[in-house]
């Protein structure tokens, strides 16, 4: 794998972000970059958008009325009964078990767009760069066929901040 | 980085009209109707009060988390806090007016309630009066002492007024939690004395910290507009709107738990305070309180762009300084005034407390540096950045 590529090893996310930038400012965008926790400036020097927060927005809106729809359809409409002397719509009662079921199915949900989207899938083999990308250490993966003739260039910027592997 | 807040006159002008206005409407009240001024009095004390402990609260919480982002705003809480001593005078001027608010004072009620004669040992003038003296002492205390640390630290610089602050603030948050919780069910649940809720202090605590988070918002802004906090950036009002925004879901969850458990339960010692509230204009309030203090905020605030722009975070300011007042008349004004009555009296009153809180907060940025000089995490604060 690495015949292709060449790894940066960081060890915070400053010196990371340091590199990041230097190697941009070169016209060479990195394939991959792993973080133990999401960093901001990578995301948008990536050139990355996500739109998976509004996706979940609207998953909890549909599951909220779908849930508090079902709760009314099945308790008022189809089998009205009475429990504890309330009204057959007791609203109030429904609210509870419509924030726990939303909940629920945003994460479930949210959870299959993102597995869907990053084609992640049980039993799918994982492409492992390196073996401490996203445990501790900030890992920048370049491919060598951007790079072309800029490699010593780029091989010099990591080794100022980094290690290179 | 020296930068001070100077009270320019026509601020000085503004508050001053208000607080006119204020004295004006008071006076006018109390000659046509005492008891319902003595309502606004109530309503107008209690809401400047929960914004000053809710100011003194994130003040300490900030302290205890260590957060570097807020270094930079740390005189805005504690100008708030500086209104514990005017506040106290006020309270305790009530005491002409107990008989007007609350019911468990009318020596003939009680002679023929036994609830009330159960409760008095509680609930009676003197005691009540020693609790809000001790209440304000142990207020006025704690934020001074956080204050005098604060500006030394201006001073002299160096770890040692930081981790003092932090240590006072770590007592500090218990004693607010405690007071303030007792001090709401004394002003407010009293109100209604055969009433009770468990939940009430806490959704009345965290009413007051939400909009204490965003009048402190507000009034960031309001300085920014006039050319102060030049390093404040999107960054930072993101912070502030995260904060009105986990608030303001925790009232809600609190708002609504209390009123399902009393609903669901059906026992008519607590259901009749809600009853009370289900007719005529205070039913329109229930609503309004909701949407208000959480439909609108948690709707408005969620995306990433409403959150870290003034545009946005102005107006959703606007509505929620009118939701705690909409809070506060709902819980108020059905066990005082028995009537829905809004008129030039509440708005001349209101406008009277919010000139002298005003006032006093203008006065007190005015006294110290803007923005702390030696602050540990002020470097972080400047450039904080996400």
């Amino acid at each position: 794998m690495s015949k292709n590529y060449i790894l940066g090893v960081f060890d915070d996310e400053a010196t990371l972000v340091d590199a990041f930038e230097k190697i941009k400012a070169k016209g060479i965008l990195p394939v991959e970059v792993y973080s133990p926790y999401p960093v901001h400036e990578i995301l948008i020097g990536m050139g990355k958008k996500t739109r998976i927060t509004h996706a979940a927005f609207f998953y909890g809106l549909f599951a909220a009325i779908g849930i508090l729809g079902f709760l009314t359809y099945a308790a008022v409409i189809d089998w009205p009964l009475r429990y504890g002397g309330k009204p057959f719509n007791s609203f109030p009662s429904f609210i509870v078990v419509t924030i726990v079921a939303t909940i629920l199915s945003i994460t479930l949900l949210t959870l299959f767009t993102f597995s869907a989207r990053a084609k992640i899938f049980p039993g799918k083999k994982a492409e492992i760069y390196h073996h401490r990308a996203t445990d501790d250490k900030f890992v920048m993966v370049i491919s060598k066929e951007s790079i072309e003739k800029n490699e010593k260039d780029i091989q010099s910027i990591i080794k100022e901040h980094g290690e290179i592997e | 980085m020296e930068e001070r807040f100077v009270v320019s006159n026509r601020f000085k002008l503004i508050t001053y009209a208000l607080m006119g206005i204020g004295v004006v409407s008071f006076a006018l009240g109390f000659i046509f109707d005492a008891e319902r001024t003595w309502a606004n009095y109530l309503l107008n004390n209690y809401y400047f009060v929960s914004l000053a402990v809710g100011a003194a609260f994130f003040g300490a919480i900030q302290y205890i988390t260590q957060s570097g982002w807020s270094a930079m705003f740390k005189r805005v809480p504690e100008a708030m806090a500086a209104y514990f001593p005017i506040a106290a005078v006020l309270f305790l001027i009530m005491f002409f007016g107990m008989h007007s608010i609350f019911e468990w004072t009318h020596e003939d009620v009680v002679q023929h309630d036994h609830l009330l004669q159960h409760k008095s040992p509680y609930l009676n003038i003197p005691f009540f009066f020693i609790r809000v003296v001790i209440f304000f002492a142990v207020w006025i205390i704690m934020s001074k002492l956080l204050r005098k640390l604060s500006l030394q630290e201006d001073e002299v610089g160096g770890m040692v007024y930081f981790e003092k602050s932090e240590l006072y603030s770590k007592i500090f948050i218990f004693i607010i939690a405690f007071s303030f919780s007792l001090f709401s069910v004394d002003m407010l649940m009293s109100l209604d004395p055969h009433w009770f809720s468990t939940l009430f202090a806490g959704k009345s605590f965290i009413a007051g910290f939400m909009h204490a988070n965003s009048i402190i918002a507000l009034i960031v802004i309001l300085l920014s507009r006039n050319g102060y906090f030049k390093q404040m950036n999107r960054s930072h009002l993101h912070d502030f709107t995260r904060y009105i925004f986990m608030a303001s879901i925790v009232w809600g969850y609190f708002n609504f738990a209390e009123f399902m458990l009393i609903w669901y339960g059906n026992i008519p010692e607590e259901t009749s305070w809600f009853v009370h509230r289900w007719h005529g204009a205070y039913k329109v309030l229930f609503f309004a309180n909701i949407i208000l203090n959480w439909g609108i905020p948690f709707l408005a605030l969620m995306p990433r762009k409403t959150s870290r722009g003034k545009r946005y975070m102005f107006p959703v300011i606007l509505l929620l300084i009118i939701g705690q007042y909409t809070e506060l008349y709902y819980i108020i004004w059905p066990s005082t005034v028995h009537e829905a009555k809004f008129g030039l009296l509440e708005i001349g009153t209101f406008l009277g407390f919010a000139g002298l809180f005003s006032w006093v907060v203008g006065t007190t940025l005015a006294k110290a540096s803007l923005v702390p000089k030696n602050h540990p995490y002020l470097e972080e604060s400047i450039h904080h950045h996400f």
